[in-house]
């Protein structure tokens, strides 16, 4: 696990536990057929649980070498009629930029990305907010939809809203990213 | 011993797969394609460099590969640099339906015969240490003959078809990605309907 504890003393422990089940929760209702991940340690709770159900049959889930590759595997296996989900960290959505805006977008590929948003408040690696601060930016920039979850939404709705999310890429045929911290 | 071209490749791997689906990377690839013939279970990847064999496992670990022997993904060597990680992923995964045909002529043809490292890297050699099975092909009849054995044998595997680097003269193809999208989908949906329930 991360450090539980911010570095000026912040305890996040019980948020990240409360998100992390919010975040599980929002999995179950999709019910997807494959999940594909790369680590972030704040999201260690969630993939613990994916390897877990999927050792259990619920689906496939299985590690990404990069978050481009994983918008090329959901996209094939969107156009195949299965349902994946990716489960990334935000420092690597620079990666997944090219593939989600000349693949993803342009061939209506409808995709749930659940991305643990890190840097900013709360965040305890001083090297991780060069990228991370910027993601919204990146995104808006990219005319890419994402909805952000934080402690200015109440735990409570944070399944319900990762569900939503799916459903509006559904809705849009086009990938959609919820943003997810952990930590603030 | 003439040399293939990228044509008589992609000429091979359509005969050889006239159903099954295919998809083709981009530029000279998916233009030369055409050549060959339009088909509905082609998905043409019109730009994403690299991200070919990610695509091919994806269609290939679907619900809709059951109804095809094989998904085949066709990539150039600078292509498959640019994704080679994705080779550690399926080596992981084992789809036994995917075959990954890597036509290698050394350079980036479609952007003015620059060099790419293929020529210092033994890509069967990559292919096989990440667990698929993979050989080097360089002439016609060889290639007609690993097409063919492919289709009995379980995947993955990686063919790396040596080529020469010309480029086929080929009108540029410009069409509404989701066009090509829904094509693709409709005919992996329609042939899913008609395979048998297992």
């Amino acid at each position: 696990m991360p450090p539980i504890t911010t570095a000026l003393g912040v305890d996040t422990k019980a948020a990240v536990e409360a998100r992390s089940r919010a975040v599980i929760d929002a999995l179950e209702h999709i019910a997807p057929t494959h999940v594909l991940w790369l680590p972030s340690s704040t999201l260690k709770a969630v993939i613990d649980h994916v390897e877990r159900r999927a050792q259990e049959g619920a689906y496939v889930s299985f590690p990404l070498t990069r978050e481009e590759e994983g918008i090329g595997i959901a996209g094939g296996l969107v156009l195949g009629g299965a349902k994946p989900v990716l489960v990334v960290q935000n420092n690597g959505l620079g990666n997944a930029l090219t593939a989600l805006t000349t693949f993803a977008q342009p061939y209506h590929l409808p995709l749930l990305m659940i991305v643990s948003q890190r840097g900013g408040l709360n965040e305890y690696n001083s090297m991780i907010h060069t990228l991370c601060e910027r993601v919204d930016d990146i995104l808006a920039a990219a005319n890419l939809r994402f909805f952000k979850l934080d402690e200015r939404v109440p735990v409570e709705r944070w399944s319900t809203s990762i569900a939503a999310a799916w459903e509006h890429a559904l809705m849009t045929h086009r990938p959609v990213i919820v943003l997810c911290n952990l930590l603030f | 011993m003439s040399q293939l071209t990228r044509f008589d490749a992609l000429k091979a791997i359509a005969a050889e797969y006239p159903t099954e689906p295919i998809v083709v990377a981009l530029g000279t690839m998916v233009r030369e394609m055409l050549l060959v013939g339009r088909r509905d279970s082609h998905l043409y990847v019109l730009d994403s460099m690299g991200l070919v064999p990610a695509i091919g496992l994806g269609v290939a670990l679907s619900p809709a590969a059951q109804a095809f022997d094989r998904v085949v993904a066709v990539e150039g060597d600078g292509g498959l640099l640019m994704g080679l990680s994705t080779l550690a992923t399926i080596g992981l995964l084992k789809p036994e339906k995917l075959l990954l045909v890597v036509l290698d002529n050394g350079v980036y043809a479609a952007t003015g015969m620059q060099r790419t490292a293929a020529p210092s890297v033994d890509l069967c050699a990559v292919a096989q240490a990440c667990g698929i099975k993979a050989h080097d092909i360089a002439a016609a009849d060889e290639l007609a003959t690993a097409l063919r054995e492919a289709r009995q044998r379980a995947g993955p595997m990686l063919l790396r078809v040596a080529i020469g680097p010309e480029n086929r003269p080929a009108p540029y193809f410009l069409p509404d990605p989701v066009e090509l999208t829904l094509t693709f989908q409709r005919y992996l949906a329609l042939d899913a309907e008609q395979a048998p329930s297992t």
